[in-house]
Formats: structure tokens, sequence, C-alpha cells
């Protein structure tokens, strides 16, 4: 240690702080500087130089990316029917899967081949195509890279969301929003760095292990926003307490917080407490304007959908998403589709694919398109990565002659925004839609993209645990250089 | 055309160029060099084996590779050729000619000599994994030769620890703290042992104790206490990766996990030695004296996150009970990584796969079962009785079935024809007509098509109806006869998984289904005949569709002395002994690294760190130990003293270092050594998430003391039920019922607590020494302003104005005894009582609460 850089004695409090930890804890510093008013008022938006796990740290290299809005269709979306046309299915359809051995559904006994009940299109000028069921993103078709051949590791919807949410089919591992944030910190130090907001029907398959950060210390998990009231649990006192009789309390707390500080030299996680609660009082402020989209225009609201029963709930999780966003909120985790009835609140479609797309694509297709299109106009959509996935494909076989049964062998799904080159498909499936075939993903190599647009490498992001270095991607993963522009 | 035709003209078009082939000369070669790589000695990708003509005829699973005389359907020749994906070899297509001679030498009948790759490197590379050998040398890191005890250094000390802290300090010119004073080391005391804060008549009654062994006694009054299990318990079933719930999607519940988590906390009170702990534990079924607490004690293995399929159908989710077994075991209970060397030697620590698959080995006897808590005779009579009563109803529900039968066609029927015209077409197809696709189809349906017992009811015509009640009502008698189901604990034993019954949430994977022809005996043993463990393999590369020779039984090599057998039958031969001889292993006092890493499991409870701070790691790429001898001299003292834990606890208590002040610090000290890894003074701990709850429930007067018993559900919100709505939560309205202490809340692995969450809970699924301890402004949103925090804030308000009456400077000062287990200092006494002036008790107790010295143990 270079005792010259340390002050004197530690007379006042500002110099036990200096002495807390090998060099200083920036926690330290934080509640120094802000004691000192080095620190103008706090705002809500905006980089500050206040500590948390979530301060800002250094890509590897230059991003594409500065922060991720992940769109997760929770129960599994027949790629056959969205954004891979497989005209084969028409030509022989009713007849059994040919040359495949045996199929392995997950519920009873295969089906017979069952073409799609939408129509294709192509769109933009890449003339990707796209079916019916999403008329509004496929105007966004030249900002899509399509993906055709992510191949999954589970037909279990719980092991499927853990493998695409932390690269592992098992329980208990970090979430890529865990990763991110671990990774790079956040932008806004009021508000966390990882949120995750779920359908108001309940929470996807799996529960909160989707975002758990595992073995990584709890910070990094992804905080619940609720899309209406207070967003966080507890971030304001209940009925009947009023808000000036918090602050004379939490004023009280500071004092003999503070006296209790000066009777523990060099304990920097004293200071570290102090600090957490000023962060929570401005939090208190923060997050309840992030999710405020009462205050957006008419327009903006309409272009969400918000106000049509229909697209409302979708849409004002995306229009908080876009403001999260705005805010520097690194991690932005959606889902739709909860807990509930599997057939009609997810995309589950196991009874029937027509119905239950038809209605799932109503309630998200034009939120999503409306978010693509204002992060465009705010420029935002230059340096936000969008994904729009589902834990595993559906089946080109038939269910009881109208739904669809799980498939892990290929599923679709698109990235946008940050870096991402559109207008194309990458890889493939068979002719049927079964399996990947051509340029096949792994979720790991998914994930490599994701932490190289963000400007991380995957194979450098590491979290010391148990005398390894993990990594996100395990040993596995290659980005995918031909989604990126 | 005809298709006889077509096929013909087929190998006559074929047939002009065809030549013939030389098994040896021409194919041998090319499978040898491009295919056996992978289909091979090595390993057996896509379950497909090349080796020999029998392996090579059953193919991958999904039919012969080879079809004798048709290359077209043999998948073999379709793959190299691109006529099915993947194109096969992976690393480089065939040369046109190559796959010529593959066509041609099928087509001529695909004749084969003798076993492929006998001789090839792979195999000789796959032996080497499989009779791996320690390293020379290996032994020569510290952690794997075995403790002893080292000379205390004689500096004066009274204590040996402080012998060996001293000594260490010396070397850098530093001291020890001076002495916390008394109210601190009640509280320390209490805190550390117990997981409860002293009332304010117990610091008083340890303050005013003058005799010189005040302090002993203290340490052995709270060692008395039951709450001691509950605090120590709670830690260990952190290693043991304990919750009440399967995990994965459907969280089923474990009716009867908690016995386990009792059985800790007994154990822990009763001061069961740690070597016989662990042995209950591994193999408390195999002990020879069985009792309930030593099959109870045998879900310590099970304890893993379950998959709702059975294992038998679905081995894929054995091999990875398996490997959460031995990652427990291998770092839990040895402090080294075993479980890097699943799929490949350790990179680091002188551990082989054969060690892994060794370890596999002597866990694989194992299934999961529900042992009995009853004399043996009434749970055989339970059994029958059970069995009797099945056999009795059987004919009259077959009878009722029988009677409902031509209501049900008509009510299918009925039921087909609601489905669009293609569907009802396969359905009403005769089942010879249908087309391939209208089998499947039809399939479909008519299995998935059932008509509830209402809705035959419906139908029945009158007398019908009255016959079957008569039925049912005869069918209801006999359940009467039905006994009380006995208590049973979810525990394990030696068995055939591949006979395991069906139990509840058990799910054959689809396709899947028992194979009995292939297996002999019985799901436990019984007869005459001792157990026989099922094989188990070495698996290259941890791939199951590689298996390598079977495995023995045995333990990591590189910290074996050989002197305990791999497996230690008992008498009875109901099971292989093998987890036994595991057991005795780790248990000899031989075992270099089991009394380490319990040693300093407890010295890092009891300081806040640990000499070595990687608990789970003492291997290469684990924390060295900061005072390597203490360590040892604790770990020989540990087992010689007859692995008691209390008695750890009584000698490290008992040493001046663990009763210095936290608070002291010189600029020396912390310009020398700023972490205090050299313990010059006493380290303070945040509290752990449960500890939190547990102490603002004994400040506020709620806990509930209650020990024992089914696992309690805390009120939850309706919206955060919603995230997770598998499994069970029987939610509880706030009350007393619930306000028992943390380590009795229901673990859901789903739904972890939100409140312990927030405080670093570990995640519930992986065993865990040593937790996270963060600080986040969602702690501070917490204590501030969650409803139950505030209501124990209030009843703490009431709690201290019963107490201290109406005076000011009285309730602020009975409010510091209280929470914080001493007097508040004149300053503190000022700001409260000019807080109060303006401000109410309610505020005042809720920002106690909130204190830093309330969640820290200094």
């Amino acid at each position: 240690m270079d005792t010259n850089k340390l002050p004197k004695g530690f007379a006042s409090r500002r110099n036990f702080l200096f002495e807390a930890g090998q060099g200083l804890s920036g926690v330290a510093l934080a509640w120094m500087l802000g004691q000192d008013g080095a620190l103008g008022a706090t705002a809500c938006g905006g980089t500050e130089m206040v500590t948390s796990p979530f301060l800002p740290k250094k890509p590897h290299f230059a991003p594409r990316a500065k922060r991720v809005i992940s769109l997760f269709m929770s129960g599994g979306v027949s790629q056959m029917d969205t954004f891979d046309p497989k005209p084969a299915l028409t030509k022989y359809a009713g007849q059994p899967l040919p040359g495949k051995g045996d199929v392995v559904v997950r519920q009873g006994h295969p089906g017979p081949l069952m073409p799609s009940p939408f129509q294709f299109q192509k769109y933009g000028q890449g003339g990707l195509e796209i079916s019916e069921l999403f008329p509004h993103v496929a105007k966004h078709a030249d900002s899509l890279a399509v993906i055709r051949s992510l191949k999954g590791r589970s037909n279990d919807h719980v092991m499927a969301h853990y493998e695409l949410s932390s690269g592992t089919i098992r329980m208990g591992w970090p979430s890529v929003g865990s990763w991110v944030t671990y990774g790079l910190g956040s932008e806004n130090q009021n508000l966390p760095g990882f949120v995750v907001i779920y359908d108001a029907r309940g929470g996807p398959f799996g529960g909160p292990s989707n975002w758990s950060a595992g073995y990584m210390p709890a910070a990094y998990q992804g905080t619940i926003f609720r899309s209406a009231g207070d967003p966080i649990f507890d971030l304001k006192p209940p009925q009947g307490v009023a808000e000036e009789q918090m602050k004379g309390r939490l004023a009280l707390l500071e004092q003999l917080n503070k006296m209790d500080l000066e009777k523990n030299p060099g304990n920097s996680e004293l200071a570290a407490r102090i600090s957490a609660y000023e962060l929570a009082f401005r939090m208190q402020g923060c997050a309840p304007e992030a999710v405020n989209v009462e205050s957006e225009s008419d327009a903006t609201k309409k272009l969400y959908g918000i106000g049509d029963p229909i697209t409302g709930p979708f849409g004002r999780q995306c229009l908080i998403a876009r403001r999260l966003a705005e805010r520097g909120v690194r991690f932005i985790q959606l889902y739709h589709g909860g807990l509930g009835n599997q057939n009609t609140d997810t995309w589950d479609a196991h009874g029937n694919v027509k119905e239950n797309h038809t209605q799932h694509a109503a309630e998200t297709d034009l939120p999503i398109a409306g978010l693509l299109t204002d992060l465009k106009a705010r420029g935002l959509l230059e340096d936000t990565l969008v994904i729009w996935q589902s834990e595993f494909g559906r089946m080109p076989i038939s269910q009881r002659g109208l739904g669809r049964d799980h498939n892990p062998g290929t599923q679709s799904l698109w990235m946008a925004g940050a870096g991402i080159r559109g207008g194309q498909a990458v890889g493939a499936s068979d002719e049927f839609g079964y399996l990947a075939e051509q340029q096949v993903m792994t979720v790991h190599d998914l994930h490599a993209t994701m932490l190289h647009l963000l400007g991380m490498d995957h194979t450098k992001l590491t979290f010391s645990y148990q005398g390894r270095q993990m990594r996100l991607t395990d040993v596995y993963g290659d980005p995918v250089k031909q989604l990126i522009s | 055309m005809p298709r006889l035709l077509i096929a013909l003209l087929g190998s006559l078009a074929v047939f002009g160029q065809e030549r013939v082939v030389s098994f040896v000369h021409d194919v041998k070669p090319l499978l040898e060099n491009r295919c056996l790589k992978c289909h091979g000695p090595a390993m057996q990708l896509g379950k497909l084996d090349l080796r020999d003509r029998a392996a090579a005829m059953k193919g991958a699973g999904k039919g012969a590779a080879l079809v004798p005389g048709d290359p077209e359907k043999s998948p073999l020749y379709r793959h190299v050729a691109g006529l099915d994906k993947p194109q096969m070899p992976m690393d480089g297509k065939l040369k046109a000619e190559e796959v010529a001679v593959l066509r041609d030498w099928i087509s001529q009948g695909a004749k084969w000599e003798g076993v492929l790759g006998a001789s090839a490197a792979g195999a000789r590379d796959l032996k080497k994994m499989e009779t791996w050998m320690v390293p020379a040398g290996a032994k020569e890191q510290w952690a794997f030769k075995r403790p002893e005890r080292p000379a205390v250094p004689a500096n004066g000390s009274a204590h040996p620890v402080d012998a060996f802290l001293r000594a260490a300090l010396a070397g850098r010119g530093l001291t020890q703290a001076p002495k916390a004073d008394k109210p601190t080391l009640a509280r320390r005391a209490y805190l550390d042992l117990l997981g409860l804060p002293p009332t304010p008549a117990e610091v008083r009654e340890f303050v005013e104790d003058s005799s010189p062994n005040a302090w002993a006694k203290l340490i052995d009054r709270l060692l008395a206490s039951p709450h001691y299990g509950e605090r120590w318990g709670r830690h260990w079933m952190d290693v043991a990766r304990y919750a009440d719930s399967n995990g994965y999607e459907h969280d089923f519940d474990r009716p009867n996990a908690w016995r386990y988590r009792d059985y800790v906390i007994q154990s822990f009170n009763k001061d069961t030695p740690f070597d016989v702990f662990l042995t209950e534990q591994l193999a408390g079924d195999e002990m020879g004296e069985r009792s309930y607490d030593r099959l109870i004690a045998t879900a310590f293995l099970r304890n893993y996150a379950k998959v709702g399929f059975r294992e038998k159908d679905n081995p894929q989710f054995r091999y990875e009970y398996l490997d959460d077994m031995i990652a427990t075991l291998g770092r839990g209970v040895m402090g080294v990584t075993v479980q890097c060397a699943r799929c490949h030697n350790h990179k680091f620590d002188p551990i082989g796969q054969a060690d892994y698959y060794r370890l596999q080995a002597s866990l694989w006897g194992y299934v999961e079962v529900d042992h009995p808590l009853t004399p043996e005779a009434e749970a055989k009579a339970y059994a029958a009785k059970m069995a009797f009563i099945a056999e009795q109803t059987k004919p009259l529900r077959d009878e009722i079935k029988l009677l409902e039968q031509p209501y049900r066609d008509v009510l299918l029927t009925a039921k087909y024809k609601k489905w669009p015209e293609h569907i009802q077409k396969a359905v009403f197809t005769p089942e010879k007509d249908r087309t391939p696709g209208q089998v499947l189809l039809a399939n479909q349906i008519i299995r998935t098509t059932a008509v509830s017992p209402v809705e035959i009811d419906r139908a029945m015509a009158a007398a019908d109806l009255a016959k079957k009640r008569t039925l049912e009502a005869r069918i209801r008698e006999i359940e009467k006869t039905r006994p009380k189901a006995i208590p049973v604990a979810m525990g394990v034993t030696d068995g055939d998984y591949r006979l395991t019954p069906d139990g509840a949430g058990d799910e054959p994977a689809p396709g899947k289904g028992i194979t009995r022809e292939k297996i002999e005996g019985s799901f436990l043993a019984d007869g005459t005949k001792p157990y026989v463990a099922p094989p188990s393999h070495f698996l290259h590369g941890g791939d199951q569709g590689s298996k390598g020779s079977e495995t023995a039984p045995g333990f990591v090599a590189v910290l074996d002395d050989g002197t305990t057998p791999p497996a230690l039958p008992p008498a009875d031969g109901r099971t292989s002994g093998r987890r036994l001889a595991l057991a005795k292993w780790l248990t000899s006092g031989r075992h270099p690294t089991t009394a380490r890493v319990m040693a300093n499991r407890i010295w890092h409870h009891h300081f806040g760190r640990g000499i070595v701070t990687t608990l789970d790691n003492f291997g290469k790429t684990g924390e060295a130990p900061t005072h390597p001898e203490l360590l040892d001299w604790l770990a020989v003292e540990f087992v010689e003293k007859g692995w008691s834990m209390k008695q750890m606890h009584r000698l490290l208590m008992s040493s001046e270092a663990y009763q210095m002040s936290s608070q002291w610090a010189t600029e020396k000290h912390l310009l020398t050594d700023a972490d205090n890894l050299l313990w010059w003074r006493y380290r303070p701990q945040r509290l752990e998430a449960e500890i939190v709850r547990d102490n603002i429930l004994a400040v506020s007067g709620g806990l509930n003391k209650q020990m024992g018993g089914v696992a309690v559900f805390p009120e939850l919100s309706q919206e955060i039920l919603a995230s997770m709505d598998k499994g069970v939560w029987r939610n509880t309205k706030d009350g007393p019922e619930v306000w028992r202490r943390s380590v009795y809340v229901y673990r859901k692995r789903g739904l972890p607590l939100p409140f312990f969450e927030v405080f670093d809970l570990p995640d519930q699924n992986l065993t865990c020494g040593r937790r996270n301890v963060s600080t986040v402004p969602t702690q501070a949103l917490t204590l501030m302003n969650n409803e139950w925090v505030l209501k124990q804030a209030a009843r703490f308000a009431d709690r201290v104005a019963t107490e201290a009456g109406p005076d000011a400077a009285a309730q602020v000062t009975r409010a510091y005894e209280l929470a914080v287990g001493r007097k508040p200092t004149a300053e503190e006494l000022r700001v409260g009582e000019t807080f109060l002036r303006t401000r109410t008790m309610g505020d005042f107790a809720h920002v106690v609460l909130n204190l830093n010295e309330f969640i820290y143990l200094r």
C-alpha cells in the first residue's frame, strides 16, 4: 500500500473513510462527496458518481449497444407461423414427418404435419418473410435480423426458460441481466440496473429464478417493476404513514448512524449502508417518475396501443421499457405471457395454434412496433439492443389436429437496434421447420453475441466462484458476426 | 409404376459402376479414420457405435445404421451422402469415391469382419483417463497432507488461539485490540450462538457477574439453549442446500422435508459428534442399528432440486442429481471441487475424472425412498392392508366400468363429432384404412379424449345409475377400513432405480417406459440374496452416450491413504455399504480435509471470515490460509476432542481474540492491515437474512419460540404469489402463528421469501458455505417501508412504552437496551429525547430497527 497517499491521522470522519479500505472505497467517496456538497442536487436521470454495485464500468471494447430491452414471449412461439415460412408443410399436410426418426413430443404422441394457418408476405427492402400475425412489427422488417436456427436443449418450459436466461437448464445460475449489470454497471444510480416487468397475468414459467443472480451478490438480481402503482415493492410506506413522518425518521436515522460511524473507524460497510439509505430515498422519487406513462402524450400512448384493452397491458410494459432505457437502466426484461391458464395466458399453443397465436400476437404486435418506432424517433435504437425471443419453438406436426407441441429443435427470434444488420434472416431450419439445420446457433452463441454488442468479450467476462472463473457462456459460444453491421 | 420395378431399375442403374468392395481394405480404414472418432471407443455420439456389426445394426435408437443391400435406406450412407442432415462426418465431407465405396459395400450386403478401433489411439487415451493416477508430488499441496498438530508458539499467551494469532501479529509489529465491554460481549455471544438478542435482564446478569468464569458460564448457558441448534443448524442447512420444495416447473411440495431440518437442529443441540452427524447423513440406513433419526438424516443426499420426471425413464436427470451430491460432498464436506472433474480431469487440482466416477459409483445405488417412521412390523401391516383394499375394490371398479361402457361410447362419439372435418375423418375411418397421417391424428385424439364420471352419470339410465351407486357405496365401505397414513421421512437407501415405483409427480418422458425384462430383482433389496448395486460407468467427456468401463466405488485418490475399503456391506445385506464406507473414509480422522473444512467453517461463523476464506475450496484455486498452523492445530484438536462442535465453540470463544473490541483501531493497524486479515480486532458481521427477521421479532416481543414441526408460510401479497403459482404456499395471515424463527419458514425453491432475498439469502439449489453480503438500497426500502416491519416497529414502540413508562429518557434507554443490548450514550440519549419532543415513540422505535448497529453483530 502506498502510504503517502493516505492522510495522516484520522481525527475527522473524512479521514476514517480514506483509511477504510485498500484505497478509497467508492461507497465512502460517495457519502463524503454528498456530505461536502461536491455533487449537485440529484436528478433522476444521468450518470452520477455515487456508489453502488452498479457503478458504470468500462466495457472491454467500444460497444454498439449500451442497454438491452429483452422481450420474452413466454410459452413457446411457433416458428412456422411467425418468422420461418414452410411451404413444405402445405405440400405434405396430413402426412407423418418423414426421415427424422422418432419425434419426441412433450405431450402424448406425434401427429401429422400441419401447415400454418397464417399467410406470409415479404417486407422491406430485404424481403424478409413475416406472417400476417405481425403486420405492425413487419413494417420494421429492415431493422430486424431474424435468427431461424436457434437450437435449445430442453422441451420443458422451465428448463428452456432457464437456458435462455442463464445459459444452463439448471436452476440457480446467474441470469444474463445479472451478468450484464455485473459487467457494465448501470448508467443511472437512482434506479436498479436490471429491471423485470412481467405480464399482469403472472410471472413466466420458472418464476423469479429467471432473473436470479445465482452465485453472484444479490445486488445483481433483477428488480421487479410493476407496470401499475408503485413500481417497486416497499418503495413507499403503506397507507397511513405520512411522508413528513418518514422524513423525520430518516433524518434521525442518518444522525444516529453517523454518530455510530465515528465510533467505528475503518469500517466502510457502515458508510455503505448510510449511502444505501440515501439511494433508496432518491429511488422513491425516481422510480415512480420512471414508470409514469401518464405523463406521455396521447400520441405516444396511442403508438403503444395504450387505451385499447387488447394492446394496453403490453403497451404499458413497452412504454415503461422505453422510459427506463432513456434513464439509463442497463437491462430491461419484459415478459409477455404469464402463469395462469397456460393455453390462453401464454404462447403455449397445444390446443389451437391459430387461436392462441392470433390472440397473443394481437396483444404484442402493435406495442412492440410502437416501441421500435419510438426508440428510432428518439435516437435510442442506435444504442439499444432489442431482442424478441421465446423459450423454444413449436412442432411442424400437429397436436390433436389444431395445436402444436414444444420443439427445442429450432426457434426463430429477432434482434434489432444497436449494431444489428436488419432486413436479413440468419440460419435455417430444415424444410419442415423441425430442426435447426444451417448455421445452427446455441444459446451460448446468442449470449456471446449480446455481450459482444455490449462491448464485452464473453470469454473475459468472468466471475470467480468456487475456484473457477465462471462465464455466462460456460466454455462455449461465439458471437454471430453476420448479425452485426 | 409399380414400386418393385422402380427399385429394380434403380439398382440396375448403379450396378454398372459397382465394384466388389473389400471390407478390410476399403471400408475398415474409412470407418476407423473418419467415423470411429465419434462413434467408437472414445464416444458414441448420438448413441451410435460403429465398432462392430451388432452395434451398427443396433443403430442410434432410430433403427439400424445399415440396411444391407439398400444404401438409400441406410442412415449411415444417407448421412455421408448428404441425403440426411447433418452431413457426416462433422469435420468434413467424404470424397465422392469414398461415399461410393460405402454405397457399394452396403449394396453388396455390408459384410463385416471383427471389431474396429481396438488398437486405435483414441482407445488408449480413453483407457488413460479411466486409469488416471495422482501425479507424483501432488499430495504435497498443503490441504492434501494430513494435518499434524503444530507446536503452539511460546509467546506467553494463555490460550492457543491467541498464541497463534499473536505470533502472526508480532511479525507485523501489531498488537491485539483491547477487550470489548461486557454488554457488547453479551450481545455478541447471544447473536453468534443463538441468533437472538439478549434481553436487558440477561445483559445485566452477565454485567453484574464479576466471577472470573462469568464468560464461560454464559457460553455454557447459551450452548444449553435449544435455540442454539436453530442458529447453527441453519449454517449447516446452507451446505446441505435444504429446501421444502422440489424446484423447477412444478416445484412440488416435499411434505416431510421438515423432519430433516428438525433432525439437524436437534443434532446440534445434542452435540452429536460431527463424524457421527456426517455418517448419519450419508449412510444412516447402513449404520447397523437403524433409528428414525438416522433414516431422516439420509435426506441430506436427497436435498437436490428435482425435475418432476422419474429417473428410471430419464437417467439424464439422475446424473444431474448425482452431480449435485458430488458437488455438495466435494465442496461442503471435503473442500475440494470434485465436480469440476465430471467431463475432464480437474484443470488445477490433482483430481481426475476417475475420482469423480469412483464417487459416483459409491453413490450410484441410491434410490429415493420414504422411510416409514414406525416399527417395521407396523409398516408391513400397513402396506399389506393397503394392498388388500386395492384388491377388494378392483372387481367393483371393473363392474362400474363395464356398466358405464355403452354410455361412454356414445358420449365419446359425440365429442369426436365436435372436431373439424379432417380430424373426424381420421377418427371415424376404420383403423386399417387410415393413411399413416390419419393413424397419428386418430391416435392423438382417441388417447386424449375422455368422458368424466359426471358426464356419464348424467347420461345414464336410472336403473344403471342406481346399480353404479350401490357399487360405489360398497367401495366406500371398504375404503373406510383404510388405515391412517403412517409417518414417513424422505430419504434414500440402496436399491435399483430402474425399478422404482411411480411416485406423485412422476411423469414418463414421451416414448419412454419401463423395460422390465432386462432387469432382474426388485426396487428394494429383499429376500435372502445380498443387495447388488446396479452397474455405473465412466462417462467420457461426461457424456451419457459415451460410456466407458464399469466403475468400481472408491474415493478421491489424492485425499486417500488407502486404509478404508470402498464398501462396508452391512450384515443384513440390504445395502451395498458403499455410502457407509464413504462416510467412514471422510470421518476416519485420517482424511486430510474433513476436519479442516469443518473447523474452518466454525471459525468463519465465529470470527466473520475463514482462516481459508474460500470455505468450500481448499484446492489450488482457493485462497491460502492466513494462519495455516492455527488451522491445523484446530483441525487436530477438533478430532481429538471427539468431533464435538460445542467444544469448538467453547475453545474459540474463550480466546481473547474472540473477546476483542471491534471498534478499536490505531493508525498503524489501519495502515498495516486495513482488512484486518490478522485479526487485530474483532470483525463485525452483518446479520444473515433470517437473523435480521428473528431479531426484529425478538425485539418487538412478537417472536413465537415454538420449535420444530411443519413449516410456516408468512403472508405474501397476491402479487408476489402470482410470480410463481406452482407448488404450495399456504398463505397465513400475519400473526403469532407465523412469527416463528426464520428457520421454520417454508423454503420454496421457486419463490424465496422476498424479505430474505433482499438480505442475501443464498440460492437454495446449490451448496453454499459463505454467503454473500451486499448493501443495496432495497434493504433500506424494506426496513423503512415494508408493512410487516412497520407493524413490528409499532409493537416494539408499545413494548417500550409499557416497560419504560412515560419518561422520554427511560424510553430511549429501554429501546436501546432491547434492540442493541446496551444503554445509549449521553449524546444518543440527548438526540433521542430531543426527537421525542416532537415525534412519537413509534417513529423512534422504527428508526432503532434501522440502525446500522441493529443489523450487525459486533
